[in-house]
């Protein structure tokens, strides 16, 4: 087995023994469950006049609710992402752990994009089978599927990979409290600066408007999520015009967008390599 | 028990270079100096004992050795390849001073994940990780979590890790900090096990007894430059004293035999100090002429303990031991 794939097994292998998979399987099926039930719930709403609501109007309302648990899953994968990520270098230097591993015939490159591939793995696999039970449980009960699910739960997976590098980068050099707290508020900053954006466009406030747009391409995180509130928005939705709401999208990101978001994270990645292939153990 | 097969061996162009060699390797952090000027030749086959006091530079030489930090200055060969060169790792095997494994897994785990970094073929896998658990004692507990283990027990688990695939060189730092004596003993013939397949085995140890019963060579560091590097006996001799047994003179304080001066010790033993090796013969003669039957006469002997202390309290370097400049092997 070539070493990349020793140090991505090795690193599953230690989310499984450390429980960290048994606790997210005990988890999302509640949390999806406690949505289940919200959602049969929505679908029995009535007007103040005590009208049934029609059909249409559940449906928006389902619309609207569907993307506020996205909201919610992206920041659990978000969070889960670099709470993995932090400590994933930082303790194995600083306990010694890779003093018996690095003299092995093993590039740190090698090191690094394991541990890599160790994470991304199983968090775009969370993201595909709880996203898709939480679509297919909401279709159940609601009989109500967003525009396009499978790009939706991509871009999720993608602003989780984003978190993901750039947390692991942070590893090769800093502390895993310094590398949360500091990737938690690019994560914070970032979502309130697309918010920013969005207001600044739909005012026609350019400066506004290209810092989101600078911020969104420096870290391409709200970028990615605005892509996933794009995907799950119906189209009756995006024409009511909510543009100041935090939730609502301005649009699919382009492709250049996420050409460059793509190579934004392998550069990332390649910092994280040169960082600790420089790093003295 | 102990016995450790024979390793594939050495390719012959090899055959008649060092398995160490540095020439002024020097490491700097910022302003400190951890290491200036290392100069060293460590031949194939031998044990190796790399001594200093604590911050002499004895970890950071190693970290060099095993490509885990970059040297600001010299050069160094390990098995005839420049530090850290990839594929030479193969060959090496290493248990680090600070003795850390993944607790979450069991001890077969570790050494199946060790056998897959090394390279070896998997279908070796199961017979190395079986040998490395009898050879140090573990097979007993080769399925148990590493979190369950002692800190004997992990660095037990810790040589077998650094002996699988039968390592031409294996760098041994403090490898029996954490045992009990039962253990040391056993390390002990581990380490000449590891001799007699010809492996060279670079050992870093505060513990000089148990240094001095396994070394063949030694070398002696401190602030990172190399004080004294000669052969255990040559370190450990003490040129300047003889000890003759004999019987047929009558005790006292004192013997005089000629130009020489002994003093009594127990057992029938004589120790005369202060004589050159030409003299000796002219002392057992001065002895026998007196009417003197004499049965031993042994040089001087320090041991390992003293003569480190003498060197580094005294700045002294071993008067009449073989002490060489650093590329003096």
């Amino acid at each position: 087995m070539p070493p990349v794939l020793t140090i991505a097994r090795l690193t599953v292998f230690e989310a499984i023994r450390r429980r960290v998979v048994l606790t997210v399987f005990i988890l999302t099926p509640l949390v999806i469950g406690l949505t289940a039930w919200g959602f049969s719930k929505l679908t029995h709403l009535s007007n103040n006049d005590g009208t049934p609501l029609s059909p249409v109007e559940i449906r928006a309302n389902v619309a609207v609710l569907l993307i506020l648990i996205a909201f919610m899953f992206s920041v659990i994968m978000a969070m889960g992402a670099s709470f993995l990520a932090a400590p994933v270098l930082a303790n194995d230097i600083e306990s010694g752990l890779l003093l018996a591993i690095l003299p092995r015939p093993i590039r740190r490159a090698e090191v690094v994009i394991g541990k890599w591939l160790g994470l991304a793995t199983p968090l775009v696999l969370y993201a595909f089978i709880a996203g898709g039970i939480q679509l297919t449980v909401v279709n159940a009960v609601t009989s109500y599927l967003p525009p396009h699910p499978v790009a939706a739960i991509a871009y999720i997976a993608a602003q989780s990979l984003v978190l993901l590098t750039i947390t692991l980068m942070a590893s090769t050099r800093l502390a895993p409290m310094a590398s949360g707290i500091i990737v938690v508020v690019l994560f914070g900053a970032g979502w309130i600066i697309g918010i920013a954006q969005t207001v600044g466009t739909t005012f026609h406030n350019h400066t506004i408007a290209n810092a989101g747009t600078a911020f969104s391409l420096i870290f391409p995180s709200d970028g990615l999520w605005r892509g996933a509130v794009s995907a799950l928005e119906p189209a009756a939705l995006a024409a009511e015009g909510v543009r100041t709401n935090p939730l609502a999208s301005a649009g699919s990101p382009t492709t250049a967008y996420l050409v460059w978001a793509a190579l934004w994270g392998l550069g990332i990645l390649a910092c994280a390599i040169y960082s600790f292939t420089r790093r003295e153990l | 028990m102990l016995e450790i097969e024979r390793s594939a061996p050495t390719l012959p162009e090899e055959r008649d270079t060092p398995a160490i060699r540095t020439l002024d390797l020097a490491k700097r952090y910022g302003k400190i100096t951890a290491l200036s000027g290392l100069s060293m030749s460590v031949p194939r086959g031998e044990v190796f004992g790399f001594l200093g006091p604590n911050g002499a530079g004895k970890t950071t030489a190693v970290k060099l050795l095993l490509g885990l930090a970059r040297p600001t200055g010299g050069e160094g060969w390990v098995l005839s390849a420049p530090l850290g060169d990839l594929h030479v790792r193969r060959r090496i095997g290493y248990l680090p001073e600070l003795f850390r494994y993944q607790e979450w897994l069991t001890a077969r785990e570790i050494l199946a994940l060790h056998c897959s970094l090394a390279r070896l073929p998997r279908r070796a896998w199961a017979s190395e990780i079986s040998a490395a658990l009898r050879l140090v004692g573990l097979d007993a507990r080769g399925d148990t979590r590493v979190s369950t283990f002692s800190k004997g027990m992990q660095q037990r688990l810790g040589l077998g890790v650094a002996l699988l695939g039968n390592p031409d060189l294996v760098v041994l730092d403090e490898p029996t900090s954490a045992l009990d004596p039962v253990g040391r003993v056993e390390v002990r013939e581990i380490i000449h096990g590891l001799k007699r397949r010809g492996a060279t085995v670079f050992l870093n140890s505060h513990l000089l007894t148990e240094v001095e019963q396994v070394v063949d060579r030694v070398a002696v560091i401190d602030r990172g430059q190399v004080l004294a590097l000669s052969s255990i006996a040559d370190f450990t001799a003490d040129t300047q004293t003889v000890r003759v047994r004999l019987t047929g003179l009558a005790t006292s304080d004192s013997l005089q035999a000629g130009p020489f001066t002994l003093k009594p010790q127990a057992e029938g033993w004589w120790l005369a100090r202060g004589i050159a090796r030409e003299a000796v013969p002219d002392l057992v003669a001065s002895l026998v002429g007196m009417g003197a039957r004499v049965y031993a006469v042994e040089p001087g002997h320090h041991t390992l303990e003293e003569r480190f202390l003498q060197l580094l309290k005294g700045g002294e370097h071993a008067s009449g031991a073989d002490y060489r400049p650093a590329d003096g092997i």
